[in-house]
């Protein structure tokens, strides 16, 4: 049986993780765990706004690059995805998927491009929301721009279009740790034939849950790395199986 | 010390085998030369994306023949990983029909979405086993493995067939004849479970 996901979204900003424990900025915190963890898929996110990182920081894909080598779990990156050469970059890197947003949003031929080449289970579609009168409305360029699409309606072109896999994010809900925004998610899940990650506001355990079981995805993100040691995503994942969730345990 | 030559032929994530298949004490060679090929003790066969594409590759680098000559006529040992475990089968039906090795008796067909079994399918799952086999030695019953795919092998004759997982329709998860191998998952990317059933073809006999 096909197990639920738990899946460690990690920010990048200026080459180094955007949140840590002590304030100190060290990605080398993520080589570690990737590997004993029971994480079951990594994301790494450059979040990095253009022209804002310092001057000698560390690149975005040497970051990748330096995960790639250490985890032997499947690795999706993303952030700044324009083209099939921006893909073909990050999957030389080491990526197994690619995460596209606001590149999809301006061409959403970007899609088609890279599942052609690379197959629709390599193309996750990220999709940041906020509530506006079109209902979820679709966000891009960092939440910063409204696309006049609603959630379900965009989910289910790119899934046309050959995306894999949907990652959805509510913009309000995110770091807001009050749990996903799950009608967003039941309306996700039940437009499109394809996974959904859903992300955003997960702050316990019951989150999870309600993700799976309420929202209908196949995966559960968390951005809260600082919350997360080697126990924490057994203990949720406990958590989760016996909330009756089918789940990796070891 | 075994040298793996793991085949670039443009497609999918050969960084993580090369990773994988050094963190287990071989020496990797990532490669699309036949004489390199030739050279090593193993032969891993990756790839992600489409049949088609992969097959146009392989012959367009001259691989086909290279790979025909050590696989059937010198037994040399290959490991093909997702669209690489599909590339030796007979064929696939993924845009079109297009010819594989067809060292495997089996064809590639696509996984359909049903209620509860959403396409691709993506995530960890286990198998079951049919047949033994030496890739298997000291793997748990109730290991999972990372799957990624969207089309699954179908085999035609139950000979070849190792363990099978079930998403909807049943599919092999493992296929063997002789010394070619193939696994549906990426033990690439499947911890350690994974990396055990990769150090069984890379540093194990294979005669069980």
């Amino acid at each position: 049986m096909l197990r639920s996901r738990l899946i460690t979204v990690l920010t990048i900003n200026g080459g180094v993780l955007f949140r840590t424990k002590t304030f100190t900025p060290d990605y080398r915190y993520t080589h570690n765990f990737v590997d004993g963890w029971l994480v079951d898929e990594i994301i790494l996110l450059d979040v990095t706004r253009p022209g804002t990182a310092p001057t000698g920081a560390t690149s975005f894909e040497s970051v990748v690059s330096a995960v790639a080598k250490r985890s032997f779990v499947p690795l999706a990156v993303g952030g700044g995805i324009r083209s099939l050469d921006d893909a073909r970059r990050f999957m030389a890197l080491g990526a197994d998927k690619v995460v596209i947003n606001s590149g999809a949003i301006d061409r959403p031929e970007l899609i088609s491009e890279i599942a052609r080449v690379y197959g629709s289970q390599c193309v996750v579609l990220s999709i940041d929301t906020r509530k506006t009168e079109l209902g979820n409305e679709v966000f891009s360029h960092f939440g910063s721009k409204p696309s006049g699409m609603s959630a379900s309606e965009w989910a289910r072109q790119g899934a046309q279009l050959g995306a894999g896999e949907i990652m959805l994010n509510s913009i309000e809900r995110d770091g807001s740790l009050e749990g996903y925004d799950i009608p967003l998610c039941r309306e996700v899940t039940s437009a499109v034939d394809v996974p959904v990650q859903i992300c955003g506001g997960a702050g316990a355990w019951p989150h999870f849950v309600q993700g799976i079981l309420s929202g209908g995805a196949s995966a559960v993100c968390t951005t809260n790395i600082y919350h997360f040691t080697e126990t924490s995503i057994q203990s949720a994942k406990a958590f989760m199986s016996k909330a009756g969730i089918p789940v990796r345990l070891s | 010390m075994t040298t793996v030559a793991i085949v670039d032929f443009g497609m999918g994530n050969i960084v993580s085998v090369a990773a994988a298949v050094e963190k287990l004490g071989c020496r990797s060679v990532v490669t699309s030369t036949p004489s390199e090929i030739a050279a090593a003790d193993r032969i891993i066969l990756p790839g992600v994306g489409a049949f088609g594409d992969a097959m146009r590759n392989l012959h367009e680098r001259g691989l086909v023949p290279a790979l025909r000559h050590l696989v059937e006529k010198e037994h040399k040992p290959i490991l093909g990983i997702c669209l690489g475990a599909q590339l030796i089968c007979n064929e696939s039906e993924e845009f079109g029909r297009h010819e594989g090795f067809g060292w495997i008796d089996a064809m590639v067909t696509r996984l359909d979405s049903k209620p509860g079994c959403r396409i691709p399918h993506v995530g960890w799952n286990g198998f079951s086993r049919r047949r033994d086999s030496c890739l298997l030695r000291g793997i748990p019953e109730d290991a999972l493995f990372y799957y990624v795919h969207s089309f699954g092998i179908q085999c035609q004759s139950e000979q070849s067939l190792i363990a099978d997982c079930e998403y909807g329709t049943r599919f092999a998860a493992i296929i063997e004849s002789g010394n070619v191998f193939g696994t549906q998952f990426h033990p690439e990317k499947s911890q350690r479970y994974g990396l055990a059933v990769l150090n069984n073809f890379l540093n194990e006999d294979l005669v069980c």
